[in-house]
């Protein structure tokens, strides 16, 4: 129970937290994309949804568009990397700066797509290649930290 | 790799509750009214950590100063007044002396599939006045010298589940049910054609269609569009409509005129002169006992509520994110405003809390209004949607009534919000607006922004202010 509750407390939080690290002028983290490849990499597949849910309500903090556009926009990346898992068997930095691009490029587009199919636009569906680079540069150093500590830590699936 | 809370657990190859969880999603998104509380409550909670610590931002500022203020206040009178000459004008003249104008706000212009006219453009409008506020006037809905539609009774036809004090509707000429208008074409050669105008399908190229011609084989072979289409009375139509109010341009879809072979049409359309998701104000008509007041008529003032409320800045303020704390329950897409100053939008959510997204990082589309500079120029109602942001400026994309001539640049002036719904009505001050210099559908558009804490005000549906 604690675990979640930290879950629900701290996650959301994070969102903030990176806008906060943006403003103080450290390079722009896409807390979305950090989630997102925990969530597929690292995370128990059996507590995947709820802990999916959190994730949405921090990028429903920071992101014009509702709840459910933030699950399917984390979700569909996440659910199609999770049974690729063994491919990343070894967690390979490369492996994992591979993944994070791609949900870089991923997030962008899907929030533009469920922007024009549910009328509800976003400012995020905006694509940056900058922000494709600092994710491939950034979110795996930054997750090996992250998986390490609470709340990521209670909910790492040990294979 | 991980500690003692770590779990241990036998890789399954594809996670059935992700699954179901991007199902339940679509679920949500089908009704989002039946979850709306629950995604309140979520996110609500999970704002209650940042309110708890806005206690630390720092006390709101004080209201701007007085003679801001005032400057807003004229500017939003400028504007009330220039829309109410503009948009009587042309009709005025083409209507009887006796009939006055009634300038009516737009509500709103259901934009479902459901009420969807030709063209696939909106078909219905929904007025700030209700129908026993506007009894005895006409049918007729005009907008400068413009037919756009026809005004309902309360519990006849589409506005059958209607009462008296509800807001009046009005019907579009491109409804589906609207009502066909005879109508006079200009003929390239000079001549005239008379025709009858009717709602397209919504899968058309145009809202309106020309039906029945005059002379079918002189419509065959017209080569191209352009031409201006007027109403025509009829001595024994149902409803008396004026002759020479615009219905639009024909827009040609057939073949072109290639060497000796000649043109052939095979549809006719009419494309109206007003973009109706750009609507925010039109005006309707009722017949006095005595001749017609000089002046243009006053434009009454939104009926809403202002809740008052504080803005603070989340973390990541220059992606225009805001903390709301008003104390009761805000609906979606409500105004914020600072005296008159346009801010952004609410989103509500539980515990007296909301998130409000700034005008220039939304990305909308937004019915708008620009009031060029120039005195003399009328104020042009705007669709648009922001593309990007610069620091406070932002780039807008926008589309206006077809009065406009192709590829015309738009003035540089003041820009305000138009209707938007019932909680973000017209005429509310965004920034100052310039044309890009080379692209003439883009406005750079410049908001004042001002960091820290503020005092606001949200704008709520029902009562006056």
């Amino acid at each position: 129970m604690r675990r979640w509750l930290l879950w629900f407390l701290l996650v959301p939080q994070g969102f903030l937290l990176a806008g906060f690290w943006r403003d103080v002028g450290l390079p722009a983290i896409d807390a979305a994309v950090l989630c997102c490849l925990f969530l597929a990499l690292f995370a128990d597949r059996n507590a995947l949804p709820w802990l999916l849910l959190g994730v949405a309500i921090g990028r429903a903090l920071v992101d014009e568009a509702s709840l459910p556009v933030q699950i399917l926009v984390l979700g569909v990346p996440t659910a199609v990397l999770v049974p690729m898992r063994r491919l990343f068997s070894g967690q390979h930095w490369a492996w994992q700066a591979l993944a994070a691009s791609l949900c870089a490029v991923t997030i962008p587009k899907l929030a533009g797509l469920c922007g024009r199919l549910f009328d509800q636009p976003s400012a995020s569906a905006h694509l940056d290649g900058y922000a494709v680079l600092r994710a491939a540069l950034l979110v795996p150093p930054l997750l090996f930290v992250v998986r390490r500590l609470p709340p990521c830590r209670y909910f790492s699936e040990v294979v | 790799m991980s500690g003692a809370w770590g779990v241990r657990k036998k890789p399954a190859a594809f996670p059935v509750g992700l699954y179901s969880m991007l199902l339940f999603a679509l679920c949500w998104l089908t009704l989002p009214a039946v979850f709306a509380p629950v995604e309140r409550w979520l996110v609500g909670c999970a704002c209650l950590v940042p309110r708890t610590l806005s206690a630390w931002f720092g006390e709101p500022a004080a209201a701007r100063a007085p003679e801001a203020q005032q400057r807003l206040q004229e500017l939003s009178a400028e504007l009330r007044r220039r829309i109410a000459e503009h948009d009587v004008a042309g009709a005025s003249k083409l209507l009887p002396a006796t009939y006055e104008p009634i300038c009516c706000a737009v509500l709103d212009a259901p934009r479902d599939k459901a009420r969807r006219g030709g063209g696939g453009q909106p078909g219905e409008l929904r007025l700030d006045h209700s129908y026993a506020e506007v009894d005895g006037c006409c049918e007729l809905v005009t907008k400068g010298n413009a037919l756009l539609g026809f005004l309902q009774r309360p519990g006849v036809g589409i506005a059958d589940g209607d009462r008296p004090q509800d807001p009046a509707r009005v019907m579009l000429c491109n409804h589906r049910a609207a009502r066909p208008v005879y109508a006079e074409m200009s003929m390239p050669e000079g001549a005239a054609m008379h025709l009858v105008v009717a709602a397209a399908a919504a899968v058309d190229p145009a809202p309106l269609r020309a039906d029945l011609w005059e002379d079918p084989y002189r419509a065959a072979r017209l080569g191209r569009g352009g031409q201006p289409v007027h109403t025509e009375t009829v001595a024994d139509a149902t409803v008396l409509v004026p002759s020479g109010l615009e219905l639009g341009r024909t827009r040609v879809w057939g073949y072109e005129q290639h060497g000796a072979d000649e043109a052939v049409a095979i549809g006719v359309y009419v494309v109206p002169p007003v973009e109706p998701r750009a609507l925010s104000f039109v005006v309707l008509w009722r017949q006095a006992a005595g001749p017609r007041a000089a002046g243009p008529p006053e434009l009454r003032s939104g009926q809403v509520q202002r809740l008052p409320a504080t803005v603070y800045d989340l973390p990541g303020v220059a992606y225009g994110r805001h903390l709301l704390v008003v104390g009761q329950a805000v609906p979606d897409g409500a105004a914020v405003v600072d005296n008159g100053l346009f801010l952004g939008t609410a989103r509500g959510l539980a515990f007296g809390t909301g998130l409000m997204t700034s005008f220039i990082a939304s990305r909308h589309r937004w019915s708008l209004i620009l009031m060029p500079d120039d005195p003399r120029e009328r104020p042009r109602e705007l669709e648009g949607e922001i593309l990007r942001t610069e620091h406070d400026d932002a780039w807008l994309r926008w589309c206006s009534d077809r009065w406009s001539t192709a590829h015309e640049r738009l003035l540089p002036g003041y820009l305000f919000t138009g209707s938007n719904g019932a909680c973000c009505p017209a005429g509310l001050w965004i920034g100052r607006a310039e044309p890009h210099p080379y692209e003439h559908d883009l406005l750079r558009v410049t908001t004042p922004r001002e960091r820290g804490p503020r005092a606001a005000q949200v704008l709520v549906a029902g009562g006056r202010t």
